[in-house]
């Protein structure tokens, strides 16, 4: 069942318009993740939901209540800030307990509730701290426990992750996780982070220009991309992009060319329904396999060849990438057994995996072939 | 010049040679300074704690020789004039002068700096421009205003004019612009309502700009000869500086040393407070500018 509905939600700061017509819903419980470049409106959507921006137009209902002229302390949410906002002239408790006291509840019941919190978070021993003693993770958890203790309905966190370094991160990260099982409450999260949101969404929110461009359960934005900005955006390395030419299309193939190659490639394809012949396929790095000196292409798969410029060598993975035109250039994923210092490759792309992009960066998908 | 040649003994010769010149240079300027600063109030210390008349003698001294002579000079000032009604006058004008600067400032200058509201540009404008109006220009109107009140020979004629200090939004404002507006919204999801997040976040956070203003507010009322002077004609009014200012004129009958003490009296209160805050001082003027 809905819990939070955003419906029609438009705001514009001035004549710059952040959000267009946004429309979503999440259900309860639910770890939702909103990623995007920055300046996609992302924030601005959240700081929505909290009560810290009015939208321009639309209604944002929380448990079946419109929220739009609630006061934000009195919908229920819970926000944790990118810079933490801890107030530095209190100690630990005096930050946790604040909003506690601001709602003059009794003594004993402010200690029970900040200690129960303190003891989920692990702060029990940095209480009487003040928040300039404390390191970015302790910060972190403090400011997490601010919005514990007043046991919202919906927990807000805006890019909390991003001020602490990688291990700490991943750390944090996982202790979310947690957190998010123990409570089991409704979490929204912003992130430009795609591996973040990858690793902590039940649902994960792709937004850009002020638009939801796709929501969904991580992997299926990453198997079933709506879009080509979805598909560039998801998935780390990226995913290759080339440009193609549609040079027949018969029953349930479509045969390909590359830009500049005569070589025909088979694509099984069903309905092919678009007026141009230029398209793009989306090939992600580790459907491609680097050819050895005397190994040909299969019929059914693509042949790329070029120069390598740049190699990261990682250890387990080697990616390299290759300008197989002037003006494409491709990630093609690899070991060390396959890949050995040339300075010239050939990579063959399987095309079962391909994507095929129209000139307005939709996804055509295949009538009757479900694509993986 | 002898520290210069031992040090080149010890260490590469022309860098440090040029460095101790410079650093004798500094001391010597740096005490030079000092001297100037200090002497007059050395002076006036002098000249109270001496026997009457010993300082300005044919043998005069440079140092204090007769403490008793001092306290009994002190307590003559204290008790035989009006010189202790004016200084608890002067007192009350200037903690009720902070405590109406400190309280009107910090409030506008919560609004100016956090949030928004229509006009917004135009008011701060407004307030600023009036630093660059001298005060001479504006005492006519404020004295005219004031007379119209009824306030001529009162403590809020003495005190309300003051407590509209431009300079204190402003270093206000420019303080309270640095916190961040993360604490403020934080504040605000935490339930706090308008005023708690002045009082509980706002104020707590800006206490150092806050010290620093009042202890300028302090100076500059105890200083100020010249709005005393004109709203109370009323010797039963008068503040210290009026008092002293008596004492200084023409045809008093007192003789140099009890008008000394009587200056060194009105010296005292902004001297101690300086001594004891002047870090604070430079560190909330120093903020204030390179925080904003």
């Amino acid at each position: 069942m809905t819990f939070l509905e955003i419906a029609s939600i438009s705001k514009s700061f001035g004549p710059v318009n952040v959000l267009k017509d946004v429309n979503l819903s999440i259900k309860e419980g639910e770890f939702v993740v909103f990623v995007g470049p920055s300046g996609c409106g992302k924030s601005t959507l959240l700081r929505m939901i909290t009560g810290l921006e009015t939208p321009t137009s639309g209604e944002i209902k929380i448990d079946g209540e419109v929220m739009n002229e609630v006061e934000p302390a009195d919908r229920g949410t819970a926000m944790v800030f990118q810079s933490y906002a801890l107030y530095p002239h209190m100690s630990v408790f005096g930050n946790i307990s604040f909003g506690l006291r601001m709602a003059h509840r009794a003594k004993a019941f402010i200690r029970q509730r900040v200690e129960s919190a303190a003891s989920i978070l692990r702060l029990e021993s940095l209480m009487e701290r003040k928040p300039g003693q404390l390191s970015g993770g302790q910060k972190q958890r403090v400011a997490i426990g601010r919005a514990i203790v007043r046991e919202p309905k919906v927990f807000l966190f805006d890019e909390p992750l991003s001020n602490l370094d990688a291990e700490l991160r991943v750390q944090m990260r996982t202790e979310l996780i947690d957190l998010h099982k123990r409570l089991k409450t409704t979490m929204i999260y912003v992130t430009h982070d795609q591996v973040e949101a990858m690793t902590l969404a039940d649902k994960m929110v792709v937004m850009n220009g002020g638009h939801i461009q796709q929501a969904g359960h991580p992997l299926t934005l990453y198997d079933d991309p709506d879009n080509r900005f979805v598909a560039g955006f998801v998935g780390s390395p990226r995913i290759n992009f080339l440009p193609v030419s549609v040079k027949a299309v018969g029953g349930d193939t479509i045969g390909l060319s590359l830009e500049g190659s005569d070589r025909l490639t088979k694509l099984a394809f069903d309905g092919l329904d678009t007026d141009s012949d230029e398209m793009e396929l989306g090939l992600r790095p580790q459907h491609l396999r680097i050819l050895k000196d005397d190994e040909q292409a299969l019929e059914q798969e693509l042949l790329l060849e070029g120069d390598v410029v740049f190699v990261e060598q990682l250890g387990d993975v080697t990616y390299v990438h290759v300008d197989v035109s002037e003006t494409s250039r491709i990630i093609v994923r690899a070991d060390r057994k396959t890949y050995s210092g040339q300075s010239r490759i050939r990579a063959a792309a399987d095309l079962s995996y391909a994507m095929l992009f129209g000139p307005d960066g939709a996804r055509l998908r295949s009538r009757s072939l479900p694509t993986q | 010049m002898k520290i210069s040649v031992s040090a080149t003994a010890v260490t590469t010769p022309r860098k440090v040679r040029a460095v101790s010149i410079w650093l004798v240079a500094k001391w010597i300027a740096a005490f030079l300074v000092a001297l100037i600063a200090i002497l007059p109030i050395w002076w006036m210390i002098n000249v109270v704690f001496s026997v009457p008349g010993e300082p300005v003698s044919i043998n005069p001294r440079l140092y204090p020789t007769s403490l008793g002579d001092g306290w009994a000079k002190i307590s003559m000032v204290l008790t035989e004039t009006e010189y202790f009604r004016a200084y608890l006058i002067s007192l009350l004008y200037a903690l009720l002068t902070i405590t109406g600067v400190l309280i009107f400032g910090s409030m506008a200058a919560f609004e100016f700096a956090l949030f928004e509201f229509p006009g917004k540009r135009t008011f701060f404008a407004i307030v600023m421009l009036s630093l660059m109006v001298p005060t001479a220009v504006t005492i006519i109107p404020t004295y005219l205003l004031t007379a119209q009140l009824g306030w001529l020979n009162t403590m809020q004629g003495l005190v309300v004019p003051g407590l509209s200090s431009a300079f204190g939004l402003f270093l206000l404002v420019q303080f309270m612009r640095s916190i961040p507006r993360d604490m403020i919204e934080a504040a605000r999801l935490d339930g706090a309502g308008h005023f708690q997040i002045y009082w509980h976040v706002v104020i707590p956070l800006s206490k150092n700009a806050l010290i620093t203003l009042a202890i300028l507010t302090f100076i500059q009322t105890w200083g100020n000869y010249m709005w005393p002077l004109i709203i109370s004609s009323d010797p039963q009014m008068y503040t210290v500086g009026q008092v002293v200012g008596l004492f200084n004129s023409p045809l008093s009958h007192h003789t140099v040393d009890i008008v000394m003490t009587a200056n060194l009296l009105a010296a005292i209160p902004p001297l101690v407070f300086f001594l004891i805050f002047q870090r604070k001082i430079v560190e909330g003027v120093a903020m204030s500018g390179t925080k904003g």
